[in-house]
């Protein structure tokens, strides 16, 4: 059964290494590990982190994200700051290849509050339908007595002209719907976000919300908006969902 | 390791010591740096005039933005490019021209009109760009730009290995090039900074640009004032000239053999320079301590 869910943007910018010299995102980054830290604390049995990936399927729940792929080159391998040195080359990085970004990012923000164990990660596939979605949800929710789900998904990448995909007019009023059903704790509202219009604006984040609609099915969730906003053209939204002990 | 040989552009031979400035002359209203600064034909023939007198070897004419934004399409792109470039090479019968397009269509028209390179910096997009070279007996640029579409920004992308797969892929396009016809010798590679990489991207390509060198195929940058630079500095756009040269510079010590360029001047002595550390040329006036 879900006891608590947060909802986060899977942006590879949240893992604090990747933005450089500069804390970027500072108040992102904040935001998301406020909702984690509290999707924690009632020492759930699992936390499930559910992203988007090219398919549908569970990974180690000890994978982690690989920085290497994004950042590569000796900084990050020596730490901020220090003598860059080159890694040994040939080394394998301790992770797991082909690991939905969205998942590594979630497991990041889980290690950030210190929470390493009892982990489960699932990955959906962009094209799943919304149905498909609700019936992993309901899976991940049967889990465990005791599940927190942290979901990791994002609106439109085309919220403006230096957007990752430029411009889309109809962005505002999509996501505008999603915050809105996260808000007022219409989760069921999710089901009906077009997956066709969702990949035309670029918002990964779809089938996520779907996994999440369908895990907390019929329950009443109240919510905390804890960050909505676009600063780089991707809209994100972090919030926490506090699920109801009345039936 | 394959050897860095001869470099034909039109009727030139370029050896591999030579380093090559391409000036940027964009025939379109809205590009990054500096918009609509040469939208003007009479003025583009100006900027034209000015940078080969600042030792361009290379004029890149384009019509399209690499960012998106308003459509252009085939019609209007030649329109905006293809009659200009006939006007500067009958003003400049020796200039090596260049045609900034990613679609065959264009390529074709440019090279009637007098281009002599083909610069193409989506990765091939278009599989028919390389028979227009061939046919044309142009120069193509065989570039790297991930899998993005043209005009498109990356959005989290991530490699196993940058460096492996621009080697990879621009050496598969280099090699269809050759298949279709294209002269070996005017075959040039570039890993495209910025485009579909991020700045830690862009930034292990310049680290480890001595192993595209060593493919022996000659290799271009095209560096001039990209976000990499603004955000490894974290400077806006009209303060990216520095890290723009340091770039060029590193660049050309690896091997890198032309360099595209907003900045000629600056450019070219930045190239100079390496050419003299290195010590394929001479400097130009050595007095101190020999009189």
């Amino acid at each position: 059964m879900i006891v608590s869910a947060a909802l986060c943007p899977a942006a590879p910018l949240l893992v604090r290494d990747l933005t450089g010299a500069d804390e970027a995102a500072r108040d992102l980054r904040q935001a998301c590990l406020a909702a984690v830290a509290e999707l924690t604390a009632g020492t759930p049995d699992v936390v499930a982190v559910v992203g988007a990936g090219d398919r549908t399927g569970a990974w180690n729940g000890a994978a982690t994200l690989d920085l290497d792929r994004y950042a590569p080159g000796p900084v990050l391998a020596n730490g901020q700051g220090r003598a860059a040195v080159q890694r040994p080359p040939g080394e394998p990085p301790a992770m797991a290849p082909g690991l939905p970004p969205a998942l590594g990012v979630g497991a990041w923000l889980l290690g950030q509050v210190g929470r390493a164990g009892g982990r489960l990660l699932q990955a959906v596939g962009a094209d799943e339908p919304p149905g498909r979605c609700a019936g992993i949800g309901a899976a991940l929710a049967d889990s465990a007595d005791r599940v927190a789900l942290l979901v990791m998904a994002d609106g439109s990448a085309r919220r403006g002209l230096k957007a990752p995909g430029y411009l889309d007019e109809r962005s505002a009023g999509f996501d505008a719907q999603v915050v809105n059903a996260v808000r007022e704790g219409r989760l069921d509202a999710l089901l009906s976000v077009d997956p066709v219009l969702a990949r035309e604006l670029m918002a990964a984040g779809r089938p996520a919300w779907q996994v999440m609609a369908g895990a907390l099915d019929g329950r009443k969730v109240s919510s905390e908006i804890r960050y909505c906003d676009d600063p780089f053209g991707v809209a994100y939204l972090v919030a926490s969902l506090r699920v109801r002990a009345d039936p | 390791m394959a050897e860095q040989s001869v470099l034909r552009l039109g009727s030139h031979g370029f050896g591999p010591s030579q380093l090559l400035v391409m000036a940027i002359v964009n025939r379109t209203p809205d590009s990054f740096f500096r918009p609509g600064d040469t939208w003007d034909e009479q003025t583009a023939m100006e900027r034209v005039r000015r940078v080969i007198a600042e030792g361009a070897d290379i004029i890149d004419i384009g019509g399209v933005p690499a960012a998106p934004g308003h459509e252009v399409d085939v019609r209007e792109e030649i329109r905006r490019t293809a009659g200009f470039i006939a006007a500067v090479r009958a003003d400049f019968p020796d200039v090596v021209i260049s045609t900034d397009t990613w679609r065959h269509e264009v390529a074709r028209e440019a090279c009637a009109a007098g281009a002599d390179l083909i610069n193409d910096s989506w990765g091939g997009w278009d599989d028919k760009l390389a028979a227009v070279a061939a046919e044309a007996g142009a120069a193509l640029v065989c570039s790297h730009a991930g899998n993005q579409l043209p005009r498109t920004r990356p959005h989290r992308v991530s490699y196993d290995d940058v460096v492996a797969d621009v080697l990879r892929h621009t050496q598969l396009l280099a090699d269809r090039a050759v298949a279709a016809g294209v002269d070996r010798a005017r075959i040039v590679i570039d890993p495209a900074h910025d485009f579909g990489k991020n700045t830690w991207h862009s930034l292990e390509v310049t680290r480890r640009l001595s192993e595209l060198t060593a493919t022996g195929w000659p290799v271009l940058v095209s560096v001039s004032n990209k976000d990499f630079v603004g955000e490894t500095l974290n400077v806006p756009l009209p303060d990216r000239l520095a890290g723009t040269l340091a770039t060029t510079a590193v660049s050309a010590w690896q091997g890198a053999r032309i360099f595209r360029a907003h900045h000629v001047v600056e450019t070219r002595q930045v190239l100079d320079m390496v050419s003299a550390i290195r010590g394929d040329i001479p400097p130009a006036r050595a007095v101190r301590g020999l009189a």
